[in-house]
């Protein structure tokens, strides 16, 4: 085999951490929540593995899943229609009644049977609540080099404040890693400390006949969590071995942090971070160039194709097919595709979903640390 | 099964008034519109009128055509039965031969028509930039009973003789055809787009291949063979935007026209007729707080820092800070360096304009120069490039070329 194919396939779960933006996943799920201007959130980690090498990608979905179905179609625009792997996405499997998993556990365990006839040597788990220009061929050159049984993702930063607010007991868990030479030696539980942790990027490489052993064997006894009761209770026995990132990541884990990250987009510097080094692929819709007519100005913004400004817009980031009219005033906003602002309209800290209308001569504002949000197709 | 029309895009033809632009790729490529190429039109005219089969005669320069076409699917025409062919000369078992003409194109590809035993044959040109039914066209020429049908453009009649023109009676019928006359007897030009029963091309085009006299080419030939024998020949009038970008000037004129669609340019913004093109894949463009944009186009990947008034940038152009740019065509992954000037001009793909350079000038009264910079060229620091230049080499820091 010519060395252009990395012996790993992907499995994606896109309703983790769900429950962290309710509003925007009201009909949706993380995976395709829409961000940097034209993309979904799924667009970073499915390119990132396509870029990598990796043509062989399953997703298994929970629930709300008819908008990514839509995105994502036959995968063709991530290269990703291939006669041997390609995209695979697994709904919730129906026997008596829709059975829907809650951990990776039974998520895993309810594709084993495809996992068996695979022929990749190696499998690589991963949620999408972080867009990331990750190079999944280094991650995997590391694990095989450490010799471990698991290797997991990890960067050194602060826990973002949406973590922090997740409850003990709640069905969202996050990870912070103790590290010795390279190895996990013990995994912290939605544990809130202050400072820069080892926060688990909850990417995963491991052999996927040991995976298929684990899940076989902890979907037997009951258990729902990869982390929390495979690997967490046994870090003597296991060796797992962290890898640190070090690059760009774009996390959501609440309102606040999607506004944010958006405008982080703003300075190059990010950008670049984000989109570079390999591109980052997504659905095209065919939109003309972005038309600014006589009388508009825009001073500081990202904006997609398909958009026609006739206002004033400043510190905003405009997806693709928003219109903002005449003496309309736009300053601090997310736009989400489609979506209309009126002649003479005025908003600002402000995100609009897809296909919002803001009507003529309204004024909206919201504040720096608390963005107004309108849900999908509102007229205001 | 047989399918209804297909189409035959000529798009053969080097552009060599297009000079610098079409150095190393055919005219069908160049760029247009900030982020389509004239190809894209015809293809996005065959698909929205439900064509699905579109034979692609190239023959100059085929390399970016070829890549840019691929298999079809941004047009989507990547089908099982049918869809999109680059059909290059090829070896036959007579010998080979280079198209000669438009019809012998044609003629040489019998074969490749023959597969899908149309009814109709309609042939487009690639290039000319256009939004046009053809559905709608096909509907007249069947009403009519035509033969052959062309489609026609009103002009004005002072600048008739410069057309293929169609002499029509009241029923559309053509009567005569004047191939840029002294004497116009008519002002509906020829847009060069045809619609033939197959058997009937089929028939002139063997013919005409034995005639060794003939230039092989539909309007110095095959037309005036139709006339000859009285077939059915009908006019079919065209009256929406259409614009033959053949020279430097009617390329650039053509792109300022696309930032005014209310008034006289094609309109690109039409949800019901969508031009398709091969995407770039960047993300959305960037404008920085100091930056000024002012009635242009902008297109993905841009980054702005300096100042754009009417222009139209193509995917990945940066524009750096206290540059200026203004009624200019700014082409793909171009780069505009601190302080240069950049007027009146068409710069091609993955140009640098160096360090305070000028560039072309804003003409004075009566004045239609556009200055051009071809492909890959790199204009350095404090150039200055005069407004009737066609640049075509890398152009030394300081150096003055008019």
């Amino acid at each position: 085999m010519v060395n252009s194919n990395t012996s790993a396939l992907g499995i994606i779960f896109p309703n983790s951490y769900d429950s962290l933006v309710p509003e925007l996943v009201s009909e949706r799920l993380m995976a395709s929540i829409p961000f940097a201007g034209r993309y979904r959130m799924v667009d970073f980690l499915l390119s990132s593995m396509v870029n990598s090498g990796i043509d062989n990608i399953s997703i298994i979905v929970r629930k709300n899943y008819h908008s990514l179905m839509d995105h994502l179609g036959s995968g063709r625009e991530w290269d990703l229609t291939r006669k041997n792997g390609g995209l695979s996405i697994f709904p919730p499997y129906s026997e008596k009644n829709v059975k829907v998993y809650s951990g990776r556990v039974e998520a895993v365990a309810s594709i084993l049977d495809f996992l068996e006839t695979q022929k990749e040597k190696y499998v690589i788990l991963s949620d999408t609540h972080t867009a990331v220009n990750f190079d999944f061929r280094k991650m995997l050159e590391e694990h095989i080099s450490s010799g471990a049984d698991v290797s997991v993702a990890y960067k050194r930063e602060e826990i973002p404040e949406g973590f922090k607010k997740i409850e003990v007991g709640r069905s969202d868990l996050y990870y912070t890693l103790s590290i010795d030479n390279g190895r996990v030696n013990r995994i912290f539980i939605n544990a809130p400390e202050p400072g820069p942790q080892n926060f688990s990027m909850n990417i995963y490489i491991m052999d996927r006949k040991f995976l298929m052993e684990q899940v076989k064997g902890a979907y037997a006894r009951g258990y729902v969590y990869f982390e929390r009761d495979i690997l967490a209770p046994r870090l003597e026995k296991l060796h797992v071995h962290a890898y640190e990132f070090t690059g760009y990541t774009a996390r959501i884990s609440d309102m606040k942090s999607y506004f944010d990250e958006n405008m982080k987009l703003l300075d190059d510097e990010n950008l670049d971070g984000l989109f570079s080094p390999s591109p980052v692929y997504t659905k095209i819709r065919d939109d003309n160039p972005t038309r600014y007519i006589n009388g508009a100005t825009a001073k500081n913004v990202m904006v997609a194709d398909g958009c026609v400004i006739e206002g004033d817009i400043e510190n905003c980031v405009l997806f693709r097919g928003v219109k903002v009219g005449k003496g309309a005033k736009v300053k601090n906003c997310v736009l989400m595709q489609d979506t209309v602002i009126e002649d003479g309209a005025e908003v600002e800290y402000l995100i609009t979903d897809k296909n919002v209308t803001i009507t003529a001569g309204k004024t909206m504002k919201g504040a720096d640390t608390h963005p107004v949000y309108v849900a999908k197709y509102q007229v205001v | 099964m047989a399918k209804e029309m297909i189409a035959m895009l000529l798009a053969g033809g080097q552009g060599s008034r297009l000079y610098a632009l079409t150095q190393k790729l055919a005219k069908p490529a160049v760029p247009f519109g900030g982020k389509y190429r004239i190809i894209d039109f015809p293809l996005s005219n065959c698909v929205n009128s439900g064509i699905d089969t579109v034979g692609i005669l190239t023959q100059y320069q085929p390399l970016v055509l070829n890549e840019y076409i691929g298999n079809g699917q941004p047009w989507d025409l990547d089908r099982l039965y049918g869809g999109v062919h680059v059909l290059p000369p090829y070896q036959q078992a007579s010998g080979s031969d280079w198209y000669k003409g438009t019809a012998n194109a044609i003629y040489q590809n019998i074969s490749f028509i023959e597969r899908y035993n149309p009814q109709y044959v309609i042939i487009l040109s690639g290039d000319q930039i256009c939004k046009q039914d053809y559905s709608d066209f096909l509907r007249f020429h069947k009403e009519k009973g035509a033969e052959f049908s062309v489609a026609v453009m009103e002009v004005p009649w002072e600048e008739a003789s410069r057309f293929g023109l169609m002499v029509a009676d009241e029923n559309d019928k053509i009567t005569e055809f004047q191939e840029k006359p002294k004497n116009p007897k008519s002002n509906l030009a020829s847009m060069g787009i045809y619609i033939f029963n197959w058997d009937i091309l089929k028939k002139y085009l063997i013919e005409d291949e034995a005639d060794p006299n003939s230039e092989n080419d539909f309007g110095n030939n095959i037309i005036p063979n139709l006339l000859r024998d009285g077939r059915n020949m009908y006019a079919y009038h065209f009256s929406g935007y259409w614009k033959d970008v053949g020279t430097i000037s009617s390329l650039w004129e053509a792109n300022m026209e696309v930032l005014d669609p209310e008034h006289s340019g094609i309109d690109l913004f039409d949800d019901e007729w969508k031009i398709y093109s091969r995407n770039s894949g960047m993300p959305g463009h960037k404008i920085s707080p100091e930056a000024i944009v002012e009635n242009s186009m902008i297109t993905d990947g841009c980054r702005i820092s300096g100042s754009v008034k009417h222009s139209i940038l193509f995917a990945g152009v940066r524009v750096e800070p206290g540059a200026e740019v203004e009624d200019a065509v700014v082409m793909g992954g171009s780069v505009i360096k601190a302080g240069a000037v950049v007027k009146h001009c068409i710069v091609a793909e993955n140009v640098v304009i160096g360090e305070n350079a000028v560039v072309g000038a804003m003409p004075a009264d009566g004045e239609k120069a556009v200055a051009t910079i071809g492909p890959g060229v790199y204009v350095g620091s404090n150039a200055k490039i005069g407004p009737n230049a066609m640049v075509n080499n890398n152009v030394k820091d300081g150096d003055v070329q008019w």
